[in-house]
């Protein structure tokens, strides 16, 4: 008994520290830019490499661009893309389990089919054929991570609806009178609503970890757009002479996926 | 046998989609992509209208779209991928030789995670909160949190130039194997560590595995007889989650090592946009994929009587 | 010659040391069953849990046992390791989910004859076949768990439980779960451990098992010791009021309800109905009439389709064939009361909550609830917490309240009680009877045979299949007639 009470005050301890790591990031990726101006493209190769000064906090990289500026707007860019997909699956998601598990018959058995058939792609690997498709935009790496994300929220919604609604409480709801709009108000959206934080930290973590990984192969975002896993292959060849500099954005999505990891709790994706 | 065929209906659709995907970017290749590859061809000299023409209509680039992408569907079936746009092989024979070297890295981190994992969180599963428990969960946070490029990265920078004790990149010795197999691993094992500790946890947890003490048997006989037998069962269930692991990150890994193997042919190809090599290359992922799915299920009827999973 | 077992003064702390349960001393002799009885949660399988060093994590127990010449501190449950299956069997409270799942009866039955006895695997496997053979389960021995039934469950755990030689059996609430014949066969099973000469102790809340077994029992309450005695004196002469409580409420000892009215409205009319379910027909050309006021009870074995009899004739599912009608046109006058009470209310809302949703929604008079509640004996606070947070008999109650508001003239009571102790069965089946007394027509389903016998007009046995018909064992004031 008070094993478990341990186990879970630990657990939402847990949560509660990624959350504010996550917090952290998100504050640095907007404040960041504000407190030290500048501007992550300008170039001046004078300052190749160079070290930490008043205007650029961080250093500079091989193009002697700011690292701050670079890393608040790397940071942004992943956070924005990483963000409005998940937001814009768990929409999606979360209607279509909620429509399927209600309407059944052949609507369930269509939308089962279409996401077990694009879980047949790994996620990476979907995204990675889109991008082929569509220059890899941000817009265009948004709508192919929606893509990917919305299974998941999709199968948990109509898993935990499904079952919902088939339970007594339901049933006895619907006897005693209330409508559809309060089935899904009490019923329904209590248990979905406990689901969603976590799924979307573990979306959002894939997300910023496919735009990074696909950068990092150099298949994502083109230079010079400031991306994580793009810096860090720029940033490689120079490793000798700036292990510093190459370390800041290897440093920035280990404490993004950390955190949002951390704020997903202990279930497994 | 409904799973079988749930597994063929899906290899179905991801051709399907595969097929309809490079169809699509055939299409919206820039114009002068027929010229190029005319001229890769026959030699710049000897480019005429008549070649480009041909060429667009091997690659079914004009003309009506209908009938072109059921032309372009059937080739795919009889898996007749063409050449690669860029080096001029053929598609089928590049793969061959990608797919063997991929499968070569991929079981060797397989099998090295499923050495480190299991046996580590079936440990600590026997003893929750204790302290091989916790080091457990930190590490695998730890790990989460790294992609595997970046631990690929950090594995080459400080084994393979600080130290200078493993090749950076290539493909041939074992030493070749280490680092890529290691960072496939660690993000492999770091999963199956924690089913196998939550699932040893449950099982030990559960009024079986009391009644089993409480007939008298020893706690090693209970979890020789009774405990590795019901934790191998969310174990294979997730091995079949472990694959996108695998896949995905035989993408990446193979990327940042240099490793000739699949998935560092599809990213070479989608970065050269070279559509039969990319249509080759995903469609021999995903279908491998889907099998290693249904080999998964086959063994997860085996290992449980009663006849869950999907 | 089993060794007699003697345990003084044992005791329960939990973590915090509070103690669970106060000192009581045991004493087991071989052909003597020992029964402890209580309501769930009285603290009843602490006692047989600190007995055998088995308790939950946390929790510590006191007191010295002695077995034979062993003397063993109920302080280090240790000890006690060694006497499991060789000395002590423990018979194991769900046998369903302590079979090892995937793993044949035969062999959880021989890896004791072979692991804990010592014997070689083949002279092991034919003991194991021998014990599953006499107790009529030799065509189970390749089975795994999922293929049996609960009470074939039962006797391979048995079996298992007895292969390590034990003499002391220990069975914690052996009965639960089970219908009316696997309880008489669990019965069969111990008496017949206790002829051969074993030591048995079982702790449960089935009056009628501990009455059929007979020897010593231990009335225990709210962690402490009630009564104690001789088994016949104390069913006959109970001197605790807690006692006597107790076994008046065993449907046995029930008054029966007197009859209904005759001649009363007609509220619900089926007609020649057919159910099938999964390709499956469970009811065949079922006929009924149900009036005002009658309570019409429902058995049958599980799986046979009484649950889904009940929503056809709430209209929540269409019936196969045949004709239902329901004479009562005001809206949501057909209601349902759910055999789990938890699951019938939304999980995260407050009960208050969930109760003024159901006052606007009808706009019902708001000054009726507290009226209610104090006559289903509900406190005020009950309102402020969740279901998860209240007794299974209080939310029963709760759950009766709110359909109540409604004023039905109908209500399906799908096993009402089948999860409640049995003083607070009572209760609710005493709500049910006054609500039928008001003119509500009740329909009960359950398979407590005595229960139903007592509290019905006439009922009716669903059979699964075979078609159904009126019960032989039809009651006092049959009013309706069939079809």
């Amino acid at each position: 008994m008070t094993d478990r009470l341990s186990r879970t005050t630990g657990r939402r301890g847990s949560r509660r520290v990624g959350a504010l790591l996550v917090l952290a990031v998100v504050l640095f990726a907007w404040l960041a830019p504000w407190l030290a101006p500048g501007d992550p493209y300008g170039q001046s190769l004078l300052k190749a490499l160079g070290a930490p000064d008043a205007a650029a906090p961080f250093g500079y990289d091989h193009l002697g661009r700011s690292m701050i500026q670079r890393l608040a707007a790397a940071l942004q860019l992943s956070l924005l893309i990483a963000g409005v997909a998940v937001v814009a699956a768990a929409c999606l998601g979360v209607a279509l389990g909620v429509l399927a598990a209600a309407r059944g018959g052949w609507v369930d058995r269509a939308l089962v089919l279409v996401s077990d058939s694009l879980l047949a792609l790994p996620g990476l690997l979907l995204v990675l054929i889109l991008s082929a498709l569509i220059p890899p935009r941000p817009l265009a790496f948004g709508a192919g991570l929606t893509l990917v994300l919305w299974i998941e929220f999709f199968r948990l919604t109509r898993a935990t609806c499904r079952s919902l609604l088939a339970s007594p409480g339901v049933q006895a709801s619907r006897l005693l009178g209330f409508g559809r709009l309060y089935l899904f108000r009490r019923h329904l959206w209590p248990e979905i609503a406990q689901l969603l934080l976590t799924t979307a930290a573990f979306g959002a973590a894939t997300g910023v970890m496919t735009i990074a990984a696909l950068g990092f192969v150099s298949v994502g975002m083109q230079a010079p757009t400031p991306e994580l896993g793009l810096m860090m292959v720029e940033l490689m060849p120079y490793w000798r002479e700036a292990p510093l500099t190459l370390l800041q954005p290897v440093i920035a999505i280990f404490l993004t996926l950390l955190g949002l990891n951390l704020m997903a709790g202990g279930r497994q994706a | 046998m409904a799973a079988t065929g749930y597994r063929l209906l899906q290899a179905l659709l991801l051709a399907l989609f595969i097929g309809v995907t490079t169809f699509a970017m055939m299409r919206s290749l820039p114009g002068d992509m027929a010229w190029r590859i005319a001229a890769h061809r026959y030699g710049y000299d000897l480019v005429d209208a008549d070649a480009v023409r041909l060429v667009q209509e091997e690659l079914a680039l004009g003309g009506p779209l209908l009938p072109a992408l059921v032309q372009w569907l059937t080739d795919m079936v009889r898996l007749d991928f063409g050449t690669s746009l860029v080096s001029g092989e053929s598609v089928i024979g590049e793969i061959t030789h990608q797919l063997g070297a991929s499968l070569q890295l991929a079981a060797v981190a397989l099998a090295l995670s499923l050495l480190l994992g299991p046996p580590l969180g079936i440990l600590a599963g026997l003893k929750p909160g204790g302290w091989l428990d916790r080091g457990l969960l930190v590490l695998a946070s730890g790990l989460r949190a790294m992609p595997q490029f970046l631990l690929g990265l950090l594995l080459i920078l400080l084994v393979s130039v600080r130290l200078g004790w493993l090749p950076a990149a290539g493909h041939g010795s074992a030493g070749h194997f280490v680092l890529p197999a290691l960072t496939l691993a660690l993000g492999l094992a770091a999963l199956s560590a924690r089913i196998a500790r939550d699932a040893m946890a449950a099982v030990a947890a559960s009024p079986f595995y009391g009644f089993a003490r409480q007939k008298g048997l020893s706690d090693a006989q209970v979890l020789w007889r009774h405990g590795l037998r019901n934790v191998s069962v969310p174990l294979v269930t997730c091995l079949g989650l472990q694959f996108v692991t695998l896949v995905e990150g035989v993408v990446v890994v193979e990327s940042v090592f240099g490793w000739p193997g699949i998935g560092h042919g599809l990213v070479h190809a989608i970065f050269g946009r070279d559509v039969p090599m990319v249509q080759g290359t995903a469609l021999v992922m995903g279908l491998t994929f889907v099998l290693l799915n249904a080999l998964n299920d086959a063994l997860q009827r085996r290992l449980d009587p009663r006849g869950t999973g999907r | 010659m089993t060794p007699r077992l003697e345990a003084d003064d044992i005791s329960v702390f939990d973590s915090d040391g509070a103690r669970l349960l106060e000192p009581v001393s045991i004493r087991l002799e071989p052909g003597r069953p020992l029964v402890v009885l209580g309501e769930t949660g009285s603290g009843k399988s602490l006692l047989s849990q600190a007995l055998t060093g088995a308790l939950p994590r946390g929790l510590k127990a006191r007191g010295r046992i002695c077995l034979g010449d062993t003397v063993l501190d109920a302080a280090r449950p240790a000890d006690h390791r060694r006497l499991w299956g060789r000395e002590i069997a423990v018979l194991p409270q769900e046998p369903w989910l302590s079979l090892d799942p995937l793993m044949r009866a035969q062999q959880q039955v021989s890896e004791s004859h072979s692991l804990v006895r010592g014997l070689g695997r083949l002279r092991a496997e034919q003991a194991a076949n021998r014990d599953l053979a006499a107790l009529g389960l030799a065509g189970a021995a390749r089975r795994y768990p999922h293929q049996l039934s609960g009470g074939m469950a039962q006797r391979v755990a048995f079996a298992a439980a007895r292969a390590g030689g034990a003499r002391i059996l220990i069975a914690d609430e052996p009965t639960k779960g089970l219908d009316a014949e696997r309880r008489d066969e669990v019965a069969a099973l111990l008496l017949q451990e206790v002829a051969a000469g074993g030591s048995l102790m079982v702790v449960t809340h089935d009056l009628d098992l501990a009455q059929r077994l007979g020897g010593e029992v231990l009335v225990i309450r709210q962690g402490a010791l009630v009564e104690r005695g001789r088994s016949a004196v104390i069913f006959e002469l109970p001197h605790q009021d807690y006692t006597r409580r107790l076994l008046a409420a065993d449907p046995r000892r029930w008054a029966t309800t007197s009859p209904a009215q005759t001649g009363t409205e007609t509220l619900l009319e089926v007609q020649d109905l057919s159910l099938s379910r999964g390709g499956r027909s469970l009811i065949e050309g079922l006929s009924l009439r149900v009036g005002a006021g009658e309570i019409v009870g429902i058995t049958g074995p599980s799986g046979c389709g009484k649950s889904s009899l009940g929503d056809v004739l709430l209209g929540l599912h269409g019936p196969d064939s045949g004709r239902v009608e329901r004479s009562v046109a005001r809206p949501h006058a057909y209601q349902k009361l759910f055999q789990d009470p938890p699951s019938a209310f939304p999980r995260t809302l407050p009960l208050g909550t969930a109760l003024r949703d159901l006052v606007r929604r009808h706009r019902l008079d708001a000054a009726r609830v507290a009226p209610l509640m104090q006559r289903l004996r509900l406190r005020p606070d009950l309102l402020e917490r969740r279901p998860g947070e209240v007794s299974g008999g209080e939310l029963q109650r709760l759950a009766l309240l709110r359909v109540m508001l409604l004023e039905p003239v109908f209500l399906f009571a799908d096993e009402p009680t089948s999860r409640l102790d049995p003083i607070t069965q009572q209760e609710v089946i005493g709500l049910l009877r006054e609500l039928a007394c008001q003119g509500c027509a009740v329909l009960i389903v359950s398979h407590d045979p005595e229960l139903i016998a007592r509290t019905v007009h006439r009922s009716i046995a669903l059979t699964g299949g075979n078609g159904a018909g009126p019960d032989d064992r039809s009651h006092a004031g049959l009013a309706a007639a069939f079809g």
